[in-house]
C-alpha cells in the first residue's frame, strides 16, 4: 500500500495545475477577469491547504519547469521590442527612466523611513522598479489588444524590467562585497553576470535564425526552433550562474532584429505555452505564506500605493510630448502594475547566495501576492478604458 | 432620398484616394491604430485630407483636386512624409499593398462611427473582410451624360489598372496564385462588379435609381460598390479597381493614366460603347487579378486575344501625346517601367523568396512606402 504522503507528493503539482486552469476558464467566461488573476489566487490557497504537496526547491523540476514557461514568455516579450522606436521617439526611454528611477527613489525612501536596514530597502526598491513582463504579455495576449497604451506598456516594461535586473545586480554585487570582502567577488556577481547573461541571449539570437534560414523553413518551424532555443538558454544560464531573465529577453530581442517570422499565431507558444504559463503563475505564489501577507499588509499597502502613483504620474507627464493625448498616458502608467512573477524568480535566482528576501521581508510577501492577482487586472482595465481591447460582442 | 444632382466640374483635372494599412512594428500585424494616429495629426495642419476607414486598422487619404503630375505626386510625397514620420513617433508601419499577407480578419475592430456599424450590422464577417486597401481615382467630367459615357468606355481597359496596380498576391498567410486577391473580397459584395448600362443621367436618375432606391436596397450612391461609379455630388467618375501600390508615386502615375485615358476617349474616335461590351468584361477582370501583366484579355469589339502587357504598352504609346498636353509625361513612363519590371505582386514576391516570412514582405512594403 502506497504511502499517502508520497501520492500527495506526486499529484500535488499536477492536480494544483488543472485546477487552476479550470478555475481560471470558468472565471474568466463569468466574469471576464484576467486568467492568469485566478491562477494566483488557486495556487496561493492551495500552498496554504496543503504546504506539503507544492512544495519546490531551487533545483527542483518544477522551479526549473517555471523558469522554462518564463524564459518563454521573456523571449515573446523581446520580440515585440523595437529598440528603433526608442531612438526615433526617445520620450518614451525618458519616460522609462524617469518612472523607475522615481519609483526607485519613493519606495527607498518609505522603507527607509520605516526603519528598514538600507540594503534590504535597497534590495526592495530595485525589485519595485520592475513590472511583470510576463504578467503584462498575458494579458495583452488574452485580451487581443492593440493601440499606444499596449505598444508603450510593452516598451516601458522592457525599460524597466532590465534597469530592475541591473540595479538588483549591482546592490547584490555591493552586498557581497560587504559580507566577503573581495571585490573581484563581487563585480562578478552582478557586471559579468550581465554581460555574460546577454552574450549568451546574443549568441542565440544569432544561431537560432541563422539555422532557420539555412533550413530554409523560417513559417513551418520557427516556432519550435525558437522554444527550443529558449530551453536551451534557460538550462545554461542555470549551469553557469547567470540571469534567464536577461539571456531570454536578449534572444527574443536579437531574433526580431534579425528579421525572422515568429508566427503571430503562435502567440503564448501555442497549447504548450499555455500549460506551462499556468504552472509558472502557480508556482510564483507557493512559496509565500499567509502569516506573512498578513504581517505585511500594511507597509505593502503603502508601497504599492506610492509604486502606482509614482509610476502613472511620471508616465503621464511625458503622454503630450510623446504623441499620445494624458488619458492615456495615465492608462499607459496604470496597466504598468503587475510585478510578482518577475519579483519571485529574481529571487529564486539569488536564493542560494543567502538573499531570501521574501521570506524575511513580510510586506514584500504581501506585495507579491496583490500584484500577483490584482496586477492583471488592472493591466486589464487599463487596456479596456483605453478602447484596445475589443468590445465583448467583437470578441 | 433623391439621388444629388450632378455638379459639373472641370473636365479631366483629378484627385486621388489611397487606403493604407497600419502595422504594428512589433510583430508586423495589422494594429488597430487608426484613433491613434488620426489624434496625431489632427495637431498639426494635414497637407491633404486623412479620415479614418472601416476598421481601426487602416486610414484613407486623399488629395486636392490637381490638373498634372507634376502638382499631385508632390503633394502624395508630402503626405506620405507627414504620415511616415506621425507613424514613426507612435511605432505604426505605414504602407500600401492592396492585402495585408497574414492578419487575420476576425481580430478586426469596426471603428466606431455610424455608417460603418451599420455595414457592419449589415453585411456581418464581410464587413471584416473588407480590410482590403484600395487606390481610388477620380475624373472630373462637365455633365453626368460625359461621366456615363466615360464610364462605360473605360470598362475596356479596367484590366490595365487591374494589373499594373496589383499588389494583393498574400491573403490570411498564403500565396493565393492571384496578382490581385483584393478585388475577389469586393465581389462578395451584392452591389459590386459593373455598373448598368445607360449613358444618359437623366435615365440613370429616374430609372434605375429610383427604382432601386424603391426596393429599398440602396439609400445612397455609397450603397454601390462599382468599379468605376459616378459620384456626383464631385463631378467625377471614381476608379475603384486599383490596388494601394506600395508607392506614392506609382499612385500618381496610375491617375494620369486614367486622365488620358480619358482625355483620348472624351475625342470619341473610338466605337462607341454597348451593353455587348460587357460579355468579356468578368473574364478580362479575372485574368488581370490572376495573372496579371501575364494575363489575355479578350477585346470587346474584336473578340481578339490580348496579351494583357502588349495591350498596355500599345495604350502606353497612344496616350503619349494626351500625356505631354497634360503634363503627364513622367507618369506614363513610370508605368512603361512597370510593364518591363513587373508590377508590386511581382516585388511582394520577390521578398517573400528573400526573407522566408510573410512578416519579411510586410517589413519590405513599409520599407518601400518610405520611399528612402
Amino acid at each position: 500500500m502506497p504511502d499517502i504522503q508520497v501520492i500527495l507528493a506526486d499529484l500535488g503539482w499536477p492536480l494544483a495545475i488543472a485546477l487552476a486552469w479550470l478555475s481560471g476558464e470558468f472565471v474568466h467566461r463569468w466574469t471576464r477577469l484576467p486568467r492568469i488573476s485566478v491562477y494566483g489566487l488557486v495556487g496561493f490557497l492551495l500552498a496554504q491547504a496543503f504546504p506539503e504537496a507544492l512544495s519546490s526547491g531551487a533545483s527542483s523540476n518544477v522551479t526549473i519547469l517555471a523558469n522554462m514557461a518564463f524564459g518563454l514568455i521573456l523571449f515573446e516579450f523581446g520580440y515585440r521590442i523595437n529598440l528603433h522606436w526608442l531612438r526615433i521617439n526617445p520620450w518614451i526611454a525618458v519616460s522609462g527612466l524617469v518612472e523607475s528611477a522615481a519609483t526607485f527613489g519613493v519606495v527607498y525612501l518609505i522603507a527607509h523611513l520605516t526603519g528598514m536596514p538600507p540594503l534590504t530597502s535597497l534590495l526592495l526598491a530595485s525589485l519595485a522598479m520592475s513590472t511583470s513582463p510576463a504578467g503584462v504579455l498575458r494579458v495583452i495576449n488574452e485580451e487581443n489588444s492593440s493601440g499606444q497604451v499596449t505598444e508603450r506598456v510593452l516598451h516601458l516594461v522592457a525599460i524597466n524590467s532590465v534597469i530592475a535586473v541591473f540595479v538588483f545586480k549591482v546592490v547584490v554585487g555591493f552586498w557581497v562585497f560587504q559580507t566577503s570582502g573581495s571585490l573581484t567577488q563581487a563585480v562578478s556577481h552582478s557586471g559579468i553576470e550581465l554581460l555574460v547573461s546577454a552574450a549568451m541571449g546574443a549568441v542565440m539570437g544569432f544561431i537560432v535564425p541563422a539555422l532557420l534560414r539555412r533550413l530554409g523553413a523560417l513559417a513551418q518551424d520557427g516556432t519550435i526552433a525558437f522554444a527550443l532555443g529558449v530551453i536551451l538558454l534557460v538550462a545554461a544560464s542555470r549551469a553557469f550562474d547567470v540571469s534567464p531573465v536577461l539571456a531570454t529577453l536578449t534572444f527574443g530581442l536579437a531574433a526580431r532584429h534579425k528579421r525572422v517570422a515568429f508566427s503571430r499565431t503562435e502567440r503564448n507558444f501555442g497549447g504548450i505555452g499555455e500549460l506551462l504559463t499556468v504552472l509558472l503563475f502557480v508556482f510564483a505564489v507557493s512559496t509565500l505564506e499567509w502569516e506573512r501577507v498578513v504581517d505585511g499588509a500594511g507597509l505593502a499597502a503603502v508601497l504599492l500605493l506610492a509604486r502606482f502613483l509614482v509610476k502613472t504620474a511620471s508616465v503621464a507627464a511625458f503622454a503630450h510630448v510623446s504623441g499620445i493625448w494624458w488619458r492615456k498616458g495615465v492608462l499607459t502608467g496604470i496597466a504598468l502594475s503587475p510585478m510578482s512573477v518577475f519579483v519571485t524568480l529574481l529571487l529564486e535566482q539569488t536564493k542560494y547566495m543567502g538573499i531570501v528576501l521574501v521570506d524575511e521581508l513580510a510586506a514584500l510577501t504581501a506585495m507579491t501576492l496583490l500584484l500577483e492577482v490584482v496586477g492583471p487586472m488592472i493591466t486589464q482595465r487599463a487596456l479596456i478604458w483605453a478602447n484596445e481591447s475589443p468590445s465583448q460582442e467583437e470578441k | 432620398m433623391a439621388l444629388e444632382e450632378f455638379k459639373s466640374s472641370k473636365p479631366l483635372t483629378m484627385g486621388v484616394e489611397l487606403e493604407l494599412q497600419l502595422i504594428s512594428l512589433s510583430d508586423f500585424d495589422l494594429t488597430a491604430s487608426s484613433p491613434d494616429l488620426l489624434h496625431l495629426l489632427s495637431r498639426k495642419p494635414f497637407p491633404g485630407n486623412v479620415t479614418p476607414e472601416i476598421t481601426e486598422s487602416m486610414i484613407e487619404i486623399n488629395s486636392d483636386v490637381h490638373t498634372n503630375h507634376t502638382e499631385l505626386v508632390a503633394q502624395l510625397q508630402v503626405i506620405r512624409d507627414t504620415l511616415v514620420q506621425a507613424g514613426e513617433q507612435l511605432n505604426i508601419g505605414i504602407c500600401g499593398g492592396g492585402t495585408h499577407p497574414f492578419q487575420k480578419w476576425s481580430d478586426r475592430r469596426i471603428f466606431s462611427k455610424p455608417r460603418f456599424k451599420e455595414v457592419s450590422e449589415l453585411y456581418g464577417y464581410l464587413a471584416k473582410q473588407f480590410t482590403i486597401f484600395g487606390q481610388h481615382v477620380h475624373i472630373g467630367c462637365a455633365s453626368g451624360d460625359d461621366a456615363l459615357f466615360l464610364l462605360h468606355s473605360l470598362s475596356r481597359y479596367v484590366p490595365h489598372f487591374i494589373a499594373l496596380s496589383s499588389s494583393s498576391p498574400y491573403v490570411q498567410g498564403n500565396d493565393t496564385l492571384f496578382n490581385s486577391a483584393r478585388l475577389n473580397s469586393v465581389f462578395a459584395f451584392p452591389m459590386s462588379g459593373r455598373a448598368p448600362f445607360t449613358q444618359s443621367w437623366h435615365t440613370f436618375e429616374h430609372e434605375y435609381f429610383a427604382k432601386m432606391e424603391h426596393t429599398g436596397v440602396i439609400k445612397s450612391m455609397k450603397d454601390f460598390y462599382w468599379d468605376i461609379r459616378p459620384k456626383p455630388e464631385f463631378g467625377t467618375i471614381e476608379l475603384r479597381v486599383c490596388d494601394t501600390p506600395l508607392t506614392v508615386e506609382r499612385a500618381a502615375a496610375l491617375a494620369v493614366y486614367l486622365q488620358s485615358l480619358c482625355a483620348y476617349l472624351l475625342e470619341r474616335r473610338e466605337a462607341a460603347p454597348e451593353e455587348d461590351d460587357y460579355l468579356v468584361y468578368n473574364y478580362n477582370r479575372f485574368q488581370a487579378c490572376r495573372f496579371g501583366l501575364d494575363g489575355t484579355v479578350v477585346h470587346p469589339k474584336t473578340y481578339e486575344s490580348l496579351s494583357l502587357r502588349e495591350d498596355i504598352l500599345t495604350t502606353l504609346r497612344k496616350m503619349e501625346p494626351y500625356g505631354a498636353q497634360l503634363g503627364a509625361t513622367a507618369g506614363l513612363q513610370h508605368l512603361m517601367q512597370v510593364t518591363h519590371e513587373g508590377s508590386d505582386a511581382h516585388y511582394l514576391r520577390q521578398q517573400f523568396d528573400a526573407s522566408g516570412s510573410v512578416e519579411g514582405v510586410v517589413d519590405a512594403a513599409i520599407h518601400r512606402f518610405r520611399g528612402r
